[in-house]
Formats: structure tokens, C-alpha cells, sequence
């Protein structure tokens, strides 16, 4: 047995058993309307099932010549001079409303933030997108971008809890001895002081301060 | 066929209409949104307000009460936590005429950054006056900041029309989600000092000791010290904004700024041993931590701001022990210009 002919039967047998892939389906209905070795089989394939099955009747007519007769037959669906009009009417219609997406949507390209997410939606920084989604970047020579982040948090991350603690999530470079609690200390402090300064050169006055206060926050919960 | 004409006459009609409704695409003119911005930058400083507003990052919201007073040249401001554990801050700033590197890129004048460059905010931002709106029961322009490269983020800034104040600032990345936002719920504009509740006699204030030194001087030029370390690469736009020499934990930091963003840098002489190398978010602050052994000393080299990861990955890898001056392995020395 060659191998195309090993592989439609497989592709036989799966589309039995209704797992045949779209390709296989394919395949096999060219094969069937080339020759009759395969349809017999498939004819074949379903006596052996229904036998086993144990079905009474087994049926061994051929309707496909009957059905395929009655479908030559049957009248040509043909279209009203209204239904032409309305087909073509509805085209322009399409038309006319892809130029208006074309008109949105090169108003959403110019402005991405037209769209704001519900609170719901509020995410964290997108750690994987931005580094995917953007152009490369040019690291200076010499400089080399780690790779080998794996994702740990240093914060309480109990969402069942009453209240939602915030949050300082971790990604580690290097394994390490270091205390844990040092290190939180250490980013607390830069951030508390970054808050600090931005609330100075941000123009945002002293909103800034307020992420001053979940740092601190953070830090308490230990 | 008079009807299958009249139906294309308005089908192409309505196709005009739908094209010319939606409009040319509307940019404000870059002067008025520009002016509402450093209006909103003067108001924020020079007002007496007292208001509430919240604070909120990936389901955290906190609540904050500001009070914002202007007395003899000097600011007075009292933060009140309003909820968890209980937290006042009481803040004293002089110089209230204080220009700093921020005010100076967002007023839109040129800032000379050396005798070649220019830093200019709108060659980083589109600005884009949208609609209308009300928040904290006040009416508001919204603006649309955008971004022109990944280095930085936008945001969707609320500003009162009346005060010129900002009531809403929301931080948006690159793909348009939110990542934090400021937004009063409530403010009252106006007051004198003691309706506001200060005491400018009262020893409570913690004074802010960093500002005189970082006030622009008539050259357009901060005055700072110098640094033994270099940036070797910024994000187009950014510049330094203060620099503070090593304090007496061996922890240099500098702060920069494109008149919105701002990113600190710290360097610490001694904790390079015992801490890792990480990157750490807290809402939308980024914190970026790599370590650099030079000469026997290993330093911890951390860049904190609400910036990309990778922009910030970027500037802490290109940051650099300046060759010109021999690096000293005792902590004091190094840290002086």
C-alpha cells in the first residue's frame, strides 16, 4: 500500500470516528470524486460499524446516485430584478460604511487614548507588551538587555482578602542571597524620594504624593 | 429609473455627510493646549485650594486630602491620608516664583540643554483639546497628551476651565489602558490661610530642603553639582532636572524630567552586596536595579519613574563611572565633585 493511500485511510478512519481535520475532509472528498475504490471502502467502514453496533438493518443501497439525481432536478434558485437592485444597493451600502470605518479608524491610529478603559480594566504596567509591541530598541555596544527575568512577588497578593494590598511586584535577575525585607526597604526609599521629587518637576502639583503614600503603605504592611 | 437615481443621489449624499460630520480630524491648535498646560502648572502652585481626590492603580484606590496654601512666597501644603493607617504630611516650600526645569519645558520655551541642543516638549507630545466635561462638579477641558515615541508615556489630563487647576490626570500606556489616575472628587478653590486651617507660626512643617538649589537660574541652566557619573543615554527630551551629591549613606541621586515625566536615578555606594538586580513596578512607578562593579566597589545603580521597563532597563545599563575622574574605592571621596 503506498503512502497516500495509507494516509487517506487514516483520514478515513478519523472522519469516522468525526475527527478528521478540514485538510483531511478535503482530501478524501477529492479522492471519492475521483474514484470508487475509496467510497467503497467508506461504505465498507459503516456496515463493519453498524454491525458491531448491532443495528438491525444493514443498509446496503446506494442513495448517493438517487440524491445526487434529485439535486440536478431541482429548479435553479433565480433572482428578482428587486433582489438585484437591493444586492447591488447593498454593496454600495458596504462601501460606503468601509470608508466611514477608514474614516474612524484613522481617527483612532491618531488617538489611542480616545478609548479609556473602565476602572475595571486598570492594569498594571504591561511588562511583556511594551517590550514586544515597540520598535527595537538600541541598546548602547557593550550593552546587553537581561533576559532571563522570571516573575516573583514581593507583596502580599491575596485577592480574596477585604482589601486589595498594594503591590511591588519583582522580577529577579540573579539569583542571590539578600534579605528580602532589606531589599523592600531599599525600593520603598528610592520611591518614596522619586514621589518626592516628582511632585516638584512633574507639573502635577502634589498628586504625585499620593503614590508616596502606597510605598509607605507597602512598607507598613510587613 | 428616476428612483434608482434619487436612491444613489442619497446614498452619495449620505456618504458626504458621514465623511464631513466626522469631520477633518480635529487638532486644537497647539498654542491653546499648550497654554492650558502651563496654566494648569502656574494654577497648581500659586492657588489656595483644599480638595479631595483619589488615587487609583489596578483595583488600589486610596484617598487624599490637599490642602495648598501660598503665604509671603512660600507654600504650604497639608497631605492627609483618608483612609488606611492614619498619615498627615505638612510640607513649607519656599520660593513660590521657583522656576524649575519642568515648568520651564512645559511653558514651551525652548530649554538650552547644551550650546547645540534644544529640548522642546512638543517634539515628545501631540497635544489635543477633546471635549468637555465635569469633574468634581467643575467644568474642564479634557487634553490628550501623546506620546511620540515609547520612551514616555501619555496621559488624559482634566483641567479647570475656570482656575485653570488639574482635577484628573490618568496615565496611559502605549496601547491605551490606563495604568494610574488622580482625580478630585471634590475642591474648593480659594481661601485665605486660616480657612484653610494653617498656621504659618507652627513648627510642625517639614521644610523641603531641595528646592533653592534646583530653581533655573537667568541662563536657562539648573545649577548643579557635578556628577562622577555619566548618563550615558537619556530618552530624547529628558534632562536633568537635580542632582544631589552622595549623602552621608553613600546614595547619589539625580532626577530628570521632559516636563511631564520625570525619573529619578540613585546610586548607592554600599548596598551593591546585598542587594539583586530586579525590576520592580509599584503601580505605574517603575523601579529598575542593576548593579556595577567597578574597581572593587560594587554599586547599586537604581532608576525609579513612571517610564517604560525597557526605557528604563536602557538608561540604568548606559549609566557610567565618569573616565575622566579616577574612581576612589572610599566611599567619601567618590561621592564629592
Amino acid at each position: 500500500m503506498s503512502d497516500h493511500k495509507e494516509r487517506l485511510d487514516q483520514s478515513l478512519s478519523a472522519l469516522m470516528d468525526g475527527e478528521a481535520t478540514d485538510i483531511e475532509l478535503h482530501r478524501l472528498l477529492k479522492e471519492v470524486s475521483e474514484g470508487s475504490e475509496l467510497r467503497d471502502k467508506w461504505k465498507r467502514y459503516h456496515m463493519v460499524s453498524s454491525a458491531i453496533k448491532g443495528d438491525a438493518a444493514i443498509a446496503s443501497i446506494d442513495y448517493s446516485a438517487a440524491i445526487a439525481a434529485a439535486i440536478d432536478e431541482e429548479p435553479a434558485h433565480h433572482q428578482s430584478a428587486l433582489a438585484v437592485f437591493a444586492g447591488s444597493a447593498g454593496r454600495f451600502a458596504i462601501a460606503a460604511s468601509v470608508a466611514l470605518v477608514a474614516v474612524f479608524g484613522v481617527q483612532q491610529l491618531n488617538s489611542p487614548l480616545d478609548s479609556i478603559a473602565p476602572v475595571s480594566e486598570f492594569a498594571g504596567v504591561e511588562q511583556v507588551n511594551e517590550e514586544s509591541s515597540g520598535p527595537a530598541i538600541q541598546f548602547p555596544s557593550g550593552f546587553q538587555p537581561v533576559v532571563n527575568a522570571r516573575t516573583v512577588s514581593a507583596g502580599g497578593n491575596n485577592k480574596s482578602s477585604q482589601f486589595v494590598t498594594p503591590i511591588i511586584e519583582v522580577r529577579q535577575k540573579t539569583q542571590r542571597n539578600y534579605s528580602e525585607a532589606q531589599l523592600r526597604a531599599y525600593m520603598n526609599d528610592v520611591m518614596a524620594k522619586h514621589s518626592n521629587h516628582a511632585t516638584l518637576n512633574s507639573n502635577q502639583g502634589m498628586l504625585p504624593f499620593a503614590r508616596l503614600n502606597e510605598a509607605e503603605a507597602a512598607a507598613k504592611k510587613e | 429609473m428616476v428612483f434608482s437615481r434619487l436612491v444613489k443621489t442619497i446614498k452619495v449624499a449620505a456618504l458626504v455627510a458621514a465623511v464631513l460630520l466626522h469631520g477633518p480630524l480635529f487638532a486644537a491648535p497647539m498654542e491653546s493646549a499648550h497654554e492650558l498646560m502651563s496654566k494648569m502648572a502656574k494654577a497648581s502652585r500659586e492657588l489656595n485650594y483644599q480638595g479631595l481626590f483619589t488615587y487609583e492603580y489596578r483595583g488600589n484606590l486610596t484617598s487624599v486630602k490637599l490642602t495648598h496654601g501660598v503665604q509671603d512666597g512660600q507654600i504650604y501644603e497639608r497631605i492627609q491620608h483618608m483612609d488606611g493607617a492614619k498619615r498627615d504630611a505638612l510640607r513649607r516650600t519656599d520660593n513660590v516664583g521657583c522656576l524649575r526645569t519642568g515648568d520651564m519645558l512645559l511653558r514651551g520655551s525652548a530649554y538650552r540643554i547644551n550650546d547645540q541642543s534644544y529640548a522642546r516638549l512638543e517634539d515628545f507630545y501631540e497635544f489635543h483639546i477633546k471635549r468637555q466635561g465635569r469633574i468634581a462638579n467643575r467644568q474642564v477641558v479634557m487634553v490628550h497628551v501623546l506620546p511620540k515615541d515609547k520612551h514616555r508615556y501619555g496621559y488624559v489630563v482634566a483641567i479647570d476651565k475656570e482656575s485653570g487647576l488639574l482635577l484628573q490626570s490618568v496615565l496611559m500606556s502605549h496601547t491605551g489602558k490606563p495604568l494610574e489616575r488622580f482625580q478630585f472628587v471634590d475642591i474648593t478653590i480659594g481661601g485665605s490661610m486660616l480657612e484653610l486651617g494653617f498656621d504659618p507660626e507652627a513648627s510642625d512643617f517639614a521644610d523641603v530642603a531641595l528646592d533653592q538649589s534646583n530653581c533655573i537660574d537667568d541662563n536657562r541652566q539648573i545649577i548643579t553639582s557635578a556628577s562622577n557619573w555619566n548618563t550615558q543615554w537619556l530618552p530624547p527630551g529628558f534632562v536633568m532636572a537635580s542632582h544631589r551629591i552622595a549623602d552621608k549613606d553613600g546614595q547619589e541621586s539625580m532626577m530628570f524630567t521632559d516636563g511631564l515625566a520625570v525619573f529619578s536615578v540613585f546610586i548607592d555606594i554600599d548596598k551593591g552586596r546585598s542587594l539583586p538586580a530586579i525590576d520592580a513596578n509599584l503601580g505605574a512607578t517603575m523601579a529598575v536595579l542593576t548593579k556595577a562593579d567597578i574597581n572593587n566597589q560594587e554599586y547599586a545603580i537604581c532608576v525609579v519613574g513612571e517610564i517604560p521597563r525597557a526605557t528604563a532597563n536602557q538608561i540604568a545599563s548606559a549609566i557610567s563611572l565618569s573616565p575622566s575622574l579616577s574612581p576612589s574605592p572610599s566611599p567619601s571621596k567618590s561621592s564629592s565633585p
